[in-house]
């Protein structure tokens, strides 16, 4: 299979930026999430709670097992997350490319529920076939290697099938040469750990395509037709569903084979409340609010704190595990923001929330 | 996949391997532990089984953030078919004695754990000869090092987070290459305050006939709670001192429903009564990790009233029970379970009045005797203003004094351990709930000024807690008196309490030395035990007031002969052989140390002899 046609990934510098690219779409999917669980109304809407709150923590980890993998490869993590465009601009396409729907930042909603579910569809494709489909329009966050600019990853899934295909060819072609990171440089179990599923420090080929696996399963399920994962956990796709159906999906843990199959759950029933939610504002910018308001000063805070948070992040990834640590009590931070923010109304919009702004533009001082 | 619910009409055809009265953390471990290997399980449950689900349990949370009276079992709703002990709240106990016990214990699914704060602190070694070094008390059957095995055990089990080797300077030993599980919780902030008052002082005296000299030094106490898994860690292996490297890590309480929780500890200083990450262990843990859920039914609602008996041989034939339907009716039915061996799980108080309701005093007459707990002293000061100490941040407790745990004071007065909370004021009965509650209902303040009345009388406040260890003595005890009952007709526990000198010397001593903290750190004192307190004391002339420790232990007490004690060296009957008594009521002392993590190794201990009466 080593170079045929479809080969996009011929370097490790190929390869690097392939995984920077797959951090980007990890983080991607966090402000859309956070934003949808923060507008919940305290006390309402449990399951929607606990859904969302738990793929958000699994988003971290994807973040956290595609550096592992960065940094096992030599990758220079320095500079990735704090560089202003590791955020997309909201609304925004996912920087997988695929480009028939968009994501916002905005409240809980039947409609957010449906973004969530294109974020984490699947398709299989065949082994050899391209992974890349056609697309319309000018894609600005992946280059994809070696084809024409307007070609797209029709699902994160297929993105990382690629990785794999890549880090495949190259460890073929390099060998353990491949791996010249430096290990301290690994977030190992002690430091992260959350019902999240276990984090896979990277040293060798075996560790980086584990790795890489659960990246992928957790999202959209190992193969065709099951609802859970390799750990045997629902996958963020069914997960999301179940808000949509208003019912939990049933997985056998000692014989996965009886759990429920796709689209058909038969575990309990509840009822979403789509009313208890605060009405955010959608992909709010800083114009929106009054300059010198509360609202202007606490977005902004939250903008600064997020970039700060991000910082601690890259810190940890880049020798400094310990991080993650204070970098958790930052999240309390950011909540409390967000919260300020999402609680209260912006002056002379009728019925609309203020939201939290994660971009920091390069406008801004 | 969590244990079996299952009903009445279900067990009445079935005789099990094993019935369990109580599913706290000691019936969790022993029903984990056998039907792992096979056996067939019931648990009798007293209280409700809400809360093994992830519904149940935020509606316990919803139901403490919402309580005025902030007590350790406000997250569970009043059952007066099975009544919990809340601090004398309720009424209960029936208390007879000079001094209250007071204290509490949670009858509900998980037991006392879904209440506990989570320290897991071994004994030590010379704990267990407290008559024999001390002259007080009584003498364990078995030593440290025999147990020592099965506490590694359930440091595994409830997964504990500590500094092996500031243990090992209070006095605890470990066998080589051992750490415990995940590494200490870091000290809070107002520890380093306290930090620095305490190495100003440096040392003490204690003792009047052989004076010690102590040298002060803050360390941390292991707990049950998710910290940073050790990398070193090794879990136990397949022999005695066998260690298998194995990176800990915890589990979330599973639900029903594919959400996993059961995070890092976050410090939101409420772990008593209820943890809202679930980063404190409790027994649903041990229920929702069992690997085979399916051999072990639960039936809740089902209080045990009457243990049967075969009069020839002694053994137990079977355990009545009633279930009630549903909490606020006393409509009760009646019904019975039988098995091959009976646990009783049910806390050292419940046990004790079992078995005396069932008119089974043993041959010792020692059923119900050698009640003990820890009783608290209670100290309470302000830090100076230029100190904001960030009180209610942090675990209840992350630091303490564990200097005084041993020593050859202990002659003469107990031995005690001190900690800081970093939950402020809220055991005395002033702390952050009744700030709130009279700075809106009573000052009607509100907004930046609510904020700062908050911050001003909140964020400096410091308590202290002197834990004393109480020797078993047989006046100490639970009894049963038909006049008092509840509403099912269950007996409600008699209890006669006091505190001997021997303890209240180690009170006065601890006050003193609270003072001198508090004098060190410029804190102004603001402790004051009211006269109409129940447990109100003097002693030398000062006035003093306890807190009940809910560490009840000893009424089953632990022994060398039928003579001497209610249980043997494996917690089995001495006269009803194949009945087995396990938790606190068989510790035949309880030293400095909280005694969830002791009881938790007896049993694993008593689980392998059960297995092997089961084999036999």
């Amino acid at each position: 299979m080593t170079n045929n046609g479809y080969r996009l990934i011929h370097t490790v510098e190929d390869l690097r930026y392939y995984l920077i690219q797959g951090m980007k779409i990890e983080h991607a999917t966090i402000p859309p999430y956070l934003t949808a669980l923060y507008s919940l109304k305290p006390g309402t809407n449990l399951e929607a709670f606990h859904i969302i709150r738990a793929v958000v923590v699994e988003e971290m980890l994807h973040l956290t097992l595609a550096a592992n993998v960065f940094n096992a490869v030599g990758g220079d993590i320095n500079g990735v997350l704090t560089d202003p465009e590791f955020i997309p601009e909201y609304p925004a396409h996912l920087p997988t490319g695929s480009v028939d729907f968009k994501v916002n930042i905005e409240k809980f909603s039947p409609n957010t529920v449906e973004t969530f579910l294109n974020i984490e569809r699947s398709k299989e494709v065949d082994k050899d076939a391209p992974l890349v489909l056609p697309r319309p329009e000018l894609n600005p966050w992946l280059r994809i290697l070696g084809l024409e600019e307007t070609y797209t990853f029709y699902s994160i899934g297929l993105f990382y099938a690629e990785v794999i295909r890549g880090l495949q060819e190259l460890h073929q072609e390099m060998g353990d040469d491949l791996f010249c990171g430096d290990p301290n440089k690994q977030i190992t179990p002690e430091y992260y750990y959350d019902g999240a599923g276990e984090i896979v420090p990277v040293y060798d080929f075996q560790s980086a395509i584990r790795a890489l696996r659960v990246i992928q399963e957790q999202g959209e399920g190992s193969r065709q037709q099951t609802i859970y994962d390799a750990e045997r956990e629902l996958c963020h796709y069914y997960r999301f569903q179940q808000l949509e159906l208003g019912q939990y999906y049933s997985i056998d843990k000692n014989n996965p084979l009886n759990s429920d199959s796709p689209d058909h759950p038969t575990g309990k029933t509840f009822i979403v409340d789509w009313d208890a939610v605060y009405p955010v504002k959608t992909n709010a910018k800083l114009s929106d609010y009054p300059e010198g308001s509360e609202l202007y000063d606490a977005a902004k805070e939250f903008q600064q704190q997020y970039y700060a948070f991000l910082g601690m992040i890259q810190a940890s990834f880049n020798g400094s595990p310990q991080a993650l640590i204070p970098a958790v009590g930052g999240m309390f931070k950011l909540k409390e923001s967000a919260e300020r923010l999402i609680r209260n109304p912006i002056p002379d919009m009728e019925g609309v929330n203020a939201a939290p702004i994660y971009r920091w533009n390069k406008e801004q001082k | 996949m969590i244990i079996k619910s299952v009903d009445c009409q279900t067990i009445s055809n079935i005789v099990y391997d094993v019935v369990i009265v109580g599913s706290g953390v000691a019936g969790a471990i022993v029903a984990k532990q056998l039907s792992e290997q096979g056996k067939t399980v019931l648990i009798l449950e007293a209280g409700t089984s809400e809360g093994l689900t992830l519904e149940g349990y935020q509606n316990n949370i919803e139901t403490f953030y919402g309580a005025l009276n902030k007590n350790s079992n406000s997250p569970y709703p009043l059952n007066p078919n099975a009544l919990s002990p809340t601090d004398n709240t309720y009424g209960y106990f029936q208390e007879k004695g000079v001094l209250p016990l007071s204290g509490s214990y949670t009858r509900i699914v998980g037991g006392t754990t879904r209440h506990w704060e989570g320290k897991t602190i071994r004994m030590l070694p010379e704990d267990f000869k407290l008559r024999t070094n001390y002259g007080h008390g009584l003498d364990w059957p078995i030593s440290y090092d025999d147990l020592m095995p099965y506490y590694r055990k359930a440091e595994y089990e409830i997964g504990v987070a500590g500094d092996t080797e500031e243990q090992k300077e209070a006095g605890a030993e470990f066998i080589d290459g051992y750490v415990l599980p995940m590494k200490k919780l870091p000290p809070s902030f107002l520890d380093g305050i306290v930090r620095k008052g305490i190495d100003q002082i440096e040392e003490v005296t204690i003792g009047k006939e052989n004076p010690e000299t102590i040298k002060l030094k803050l360390s941390t106490f292991p707990q049950g709670r998710n910290s940073i898994p050790h990398p070193d860690y090794q879990r136990p292996g397949y022999t005695d001192d066998q260690l298998i490297k194995d990176n800990f890590i915890p589990e979330g309480v599973a639900s029903v429903h594919p959400v996993e929780y059961g995070e890092r500890c976050q410090g939101n200083a409420n772990c008593v009564p209820i943890c809202p990450v679930q980063a404190k262990y409790d027994a649903r843990r041990t229920l929702s990790t069992i690997a085979f859920p399916e051999k072990v039914h639960l039936l809740s609602q089902a209080v045990a009233t009457q243990v049967d008996i075969n009069p020839e041989n002694g053994r137990v034939t079977a355990i009545n029970y009633k279930q009630y339907k549903n909490i606020s009716s006393s409509e009760y039915t009646v019904g019975t379970a039988r098995g091959r061996l009976f646990v009783l799980a049910a806390n050292a108080v419940e046990n004790a009045k079992l078995m005396l309701a069932s008119n089974l005093p043993s041959t010792s007459g020692m059923m119900g005797c050698n009640l003990m707990d820890h009783p608290y002293l209670l100290s309470w000061a302000l830090l100076p203003t230029t100190k904001i100490a960030g009180t209610l941040r942090g675990p209840q407790v992350t630091s303490g004094l564990s200097t005084f745990r041993k020593g050859d004071f202990r002659k003469e007065q107990c031995a005690f351990a001190m900690s800081i909370h970093n939950d402020g004021w809220g055991w005395s009965g002033t702390g952050a709930t009744d700030i709130l509650q009279d700075a809106v209902d009573k000052k009607h303040k509100y907004g930046a000024e609510l904020r700062n009345e908050l911050i001003t009388r909140i964020s400096q406040q410091l308590l202290l807690d002197f834990m004393c260890e109480l020797p078993a003595n047989s006046s100490n005890r639970v009894t049963v008196d038909p006049q008092y009952k509840d509403q099912l007709g269950n007996y409600r526990p008699v209890i006669h309490y006091n505190v001997p000198d021997y303890c209240k010397k180690t009170m006065a001593y601890a006050r003193k030395l609270s003072l001198q903290i508090f004098e060190s750190l410029g804190a102004k004192d603001y402790s004051h035990y009211d006269k109409s307190d129940p447990a109100y004391f003097e002693y030398e002339n000062e006035g003093y007031f306890f807190r009940g420790g809910n560490h009840f232990a000893g009424t089953h007490v632990m022994g060398t002969t039928k003579n001497n004690s209610v249980v043997d060296r494996n917690l089995r009957s001495w006269d009803h052989e194949n009945l087995y008594l396990v938790g606190g009521g068989s510790m035949p002392s309880i030293g400095s140390s909280n005694t969830t993590l002791t009881l938790a190794a007896l049993s694993f201990l008593a689980s392998e002899q059960m297995l092997r009466d089961l084999k036999a």
